[in-house]
C-alpha cells in the first residue's frame, strides 16, 4: 500500500512490518500556479501557527532595551512525565516565579482561539533566590513546522555564556529499537545525547543507534549543536502512556546533576505527587 | 493457510490505509524467526497494567495481598474485587484484563464444583491449577483467539493439610512457589521476598500476613488504605481482613521498623 510520501508499508510472511521507501512517487503537475486566495489561506494559516512568547512585563522591558534573559542553567521538560517530575521535586519548593509562557497553535490544539488555555500553555519560570536558573515545561505539542520557530525565539531571549541546557522528553518504549528483546521488564529507562559542548558526564548511557530523538528536545539540541552550548537530551522511555509516578521517578538521577544549583525536594509528600499522578484507569475498568 | 494470508493481504492492498498491527493479529499463532510467540508475550505485557498482587505460602497459613483498584465515586467497592474465592479451600488473586479474569474465574469455578460431584473430593491447589493454565494455554494455539490477559496466585490447602501456592501466566505455564507477586511492580515485590522470605519471617500466621503486608508497601503508593488482603488458614474458610485489621497491622510494622533504626543508631553510637 502507499500513502502520500511516497512510501509503501510491507509484510512478510512472518508478520513483521516493513516500512520501505518507494521510488514511485507520483508527479503532481497541477499545483504549480497558485492564485491569490490560496496564497492569502497560507498566510492566514502560517500566521495562526506562529509561535507567540509572552513575557512578564519586567522580563519584556528588559528584553526590549536589548538586555537577554541572564541564563546559566535551563531546564526544558518536554512531555507529561518529565513536566510533572520538575513539578513535583522543584517546583514545589515554591521558590519560583512565573516569567513568561509561549502559545503555539496547531491541528492538536484545544479549539480555543484567542486566550490559549492554561493547561497546554508552554511555561517558563525563574528561580527566585538564583535568577539565572529557568525551567520551562512544555506539556503541549508543538508541530514540526513550529519546532525550529521555538527554539530560535526562545534562545534568542536567552544569553549563551556559559549556558547550561538540559532537556527531560518523554518517549514511548514502542519506539525504542533494540537488536535483544526487551521483554518490557527494563522499561522505564533513561538514555542520554549531548552536544560537543557539553563537558559533564550524562547520568546514563548514551542512546544506542538506530535510536533517534525527534521533537522539540531534537530542536533544541540542534541548535545548541550549531551554536556550541553546553545541552544533553535524557530521553525517558516508558510503557505508560499517561503520568505515572515511576515513569517520574526515572528522571532522578538527573537530580542530582542539577541539585548544585537548584533546591530540591528529593522526597515529595503523597499528596504532591497523587496531585500529578493522575491515575488513569480511574474510570477505566479495564485492567485490574 | 498460503490462501488465507495472501487474501489478506490483497484486503489490505486495494482499501484503506490499514494499521500494521492488524496483520499481525491475524497470524498471532505462527512464532516469529528468533522463536517468539508475540501475542503471548503482548499478554504478559497486559498483566504488568494490573495493580500488584503478592501470595505467601506460611506454615499453616496461605496468605494474598493485593493493591486494591482506585474506585471511581458512583462505583460500588464491592464488586471490584481481586482476589475470588474458587472453592471453599482455594482461593486466587490476578492481576489484568478484568474480563478474561471473569470468564476464567467462573470456568475455574464450574470446575471444582464438578469435581466434587465426580470424584467426591474437593480439588487439589494442584488440579485447578493445572486447569486453569491448560485452558489458557490452549488460547495461545487457537485460530483467531487472543490468549487470556492474566496472571493468577491461586492458593489453598489440599485435603491433606499441605499449604499451596502457585502462579499461573498467560502462556498457560505454572509453577508452584514460596512466595510471590504479579502486575505492576511484581519485580520489586519478588526481589523484597527473596530478602525477606525466611522461615523466621512465615514462623507464625501473623509474621506471614506481615511479610505480605510489608511486601506490598514497597510499591503501593498510599499505605495501608490501597491494600487488601485475604487469608486461608488450614481447615478454615477464606478470610478478607477488615481495613482496620489491615491498620492495625500497618501501624505495628512501623512501629517495628521505628524500633529497628533505633537499634541500628544505637548501635552506630556505641
Amino acid at each position: 500500500m502507499f500513502n502520500n510520501l511516497g512510501t509503501t508499508i510491507m509484510a512478510t510472511f512472518f508478520g513483521e512490518v516493513l516500512s520501505v521507501y518507494s521510488r514511485a512517487v507520483e508527479e503532481d503537475d497541477d499545483e504549480l500556479d497558485e492564485n491569490e486566495e490560496d496564497e492569502q489561506i497560507r498566510r492566514e494559516l502560517e500566521e495562526k501557527r506562529e509561535v507567540h512568547l509572552h513575557w512578564s512585563p519586567e522580563v519584556s522591558e528588559s528584553l526590549k532595551s536589548g538586555n537577554k534573559l541572564q541564563c546559566s542553567n535551563f531546564v526544558l521538560a518536554v512531555g507529561q512525565n518529565a513536566s510533572s517530575f520538575l513539578s513535583v521535586h522543584i517546583l514545589s519548593t515554591a521558590n519560583w516565579d512565573t516569567i513568561g509562557r509561549a502559545s503555539a497553535w496547531n491541528e492538536r490544539s484545544r479549539a480555543v482561539t484567542g486566550q490559549s488555555c492554561e493547561e497546554s500553555a508552554c511555561v517558563f519560570y525563574r528561580h527566585k533566590d538564583n535568577p539565572t536558573v529557568l525551567i520551562c515545561q512544555v506539556s503541549c505539542y508543538v508541530a514540526e513546522d513550529q519546532l525550529f520557530q521555538w527554539t530560535e525565539k526562545v534562545f534568542d531571549c536567552l544569553q549563551h555564556r556559559e549556558l547550561n541546557v538540559t532537556v527531560l522528553s518523554d518517549t514511548s518504549v514502542a519506539d525504542y529499537k533494540t537488536a535483544d528483546y526487551l521483554g518490557g521488564s527494563s522499561a522505564p529507562f533513561l538514555r542520554s545525547l549531548h552536544t560537543s559542548a557539553f563537558g559533564d558526564q550524562p547520568v546514563c548511557q548514551s542512546l544506542e543507534q538506530p535510536n533517534i530523538v525527534t521533537g522539540l528536545p531534537a530542536a533544541v539540541l540542534n541548535h545548541c549543536q550549531v551554536h556550541r552550548i553546553a545541552a544533553v537530551v535524557y530521553q525517558c522511555y516508558s510503557d505508560v502512556i499517561g503520568p505515572d509516578s515511576v515513569t517520574m521517578e526515572t528522571y532522578k538521577p538527573v537530580l542530582t546533576k542539577l541539585g548544585r544549583s537548584i533546591q530540591l525536594d528529593l522526597s515529595p509528600s503523597t499528596d504532591a505527587l497523587r496531585k500529578f499522578v493522575r491515575t488513569t484507569d480511574l474510570q477505566s475498568n479495564l485492567y485490574i | 493457510m498460503r490462501t488465507m494470508m495472501c487474501s489478506r493481504l490483497d484486503e489490505e492492498q486495494s482499501g484503506h490505509r490499514t494499521h500494521p498491527h492488524l496483520l499481525l493479529s491475524t497470524i498471532f499463532f505462527f512464532f516469529s524467526p528468533d522463536g517468539h510467540l508475540f501475542q503471548v508475550e503482548y499478554a504478559q505485557e497486559a498483566v504488568k497494567k494490573g495493580s500488584t498482587a503478592v501470595g505467601i505460602r506460611g506454615k499453616d497459613i496461605v496468605v494474598l495481598g493485593v493493591e486494591k483498584k482506585s474506585v471511581a465515586k458512583l462505583q460500588e467497592e464491592r464488586t471490584v474485587r481481586k482476589i475470588c474465592a474458587l472453592d471453599e479451600h482455594v482461593c486466587m488473586a490476578f492481576a489484568g484484563l478484568t474480563a478474561d479474569a471473569r470468564i476464567v474465574i467462573n470456568r475455574a469455578r464450574v470446575e471444582c464444583q464438578s469435581h466434587r460431584l465426580t470424584v467426591e473430593d474437593p480439588v487439589t491447589v494442584e488440579y485447578i491449577t493445572r486447569y486453569i493454565a491448560t485452558l489458557k494455554q490452549r488460547y495461545t494455539q487457537s485460530n483467531g483467539r487472543r490468549p487470556f490477559g492474566i496472571s493468577a496466585l491461586i492458593v489453598g490447602f489440599d485435603y491433606d493439610g499441605t499449604p499451596r501456592l502457585y502462579q499461573t501466566d498467560p502462556s498457560g505455564t505454572y509453577h508452584a512457589w514460596k512466595a510471590n507477586a504479579i502486575g505492576r511492580s511484581a519485580k520489586t515485590v519478588r526481589e523484597f521476598l527473596e530478602k525477606n522470605y525466611t522461615e523466621e519471617a512465615i514462623a507464625g500466621d501473623n509474621e506471614a500476613i506481615k511479610l505480605a503486608i510489608k511486601a506490598l508497601l514497597e510499591v503501593v503508593q498510599s499505605g495501608g488504605k490501597n491494600i487488601e488482603l485475604a487469608v486461608i488458614r488450614r481447615n478454615q474458610p477464606l478470610k478478607i481482613l477488615e481495613s482496620k485489621e489491615i491498620e492495625t497491622l500497618v501501624t505495628e510494622i512501623e512501629k517495628e521498623k521505628e524500633e529497628e533504626a533505633e537499634k541500628k543508631k544505637q548501635k552506630k553510637s556505641t
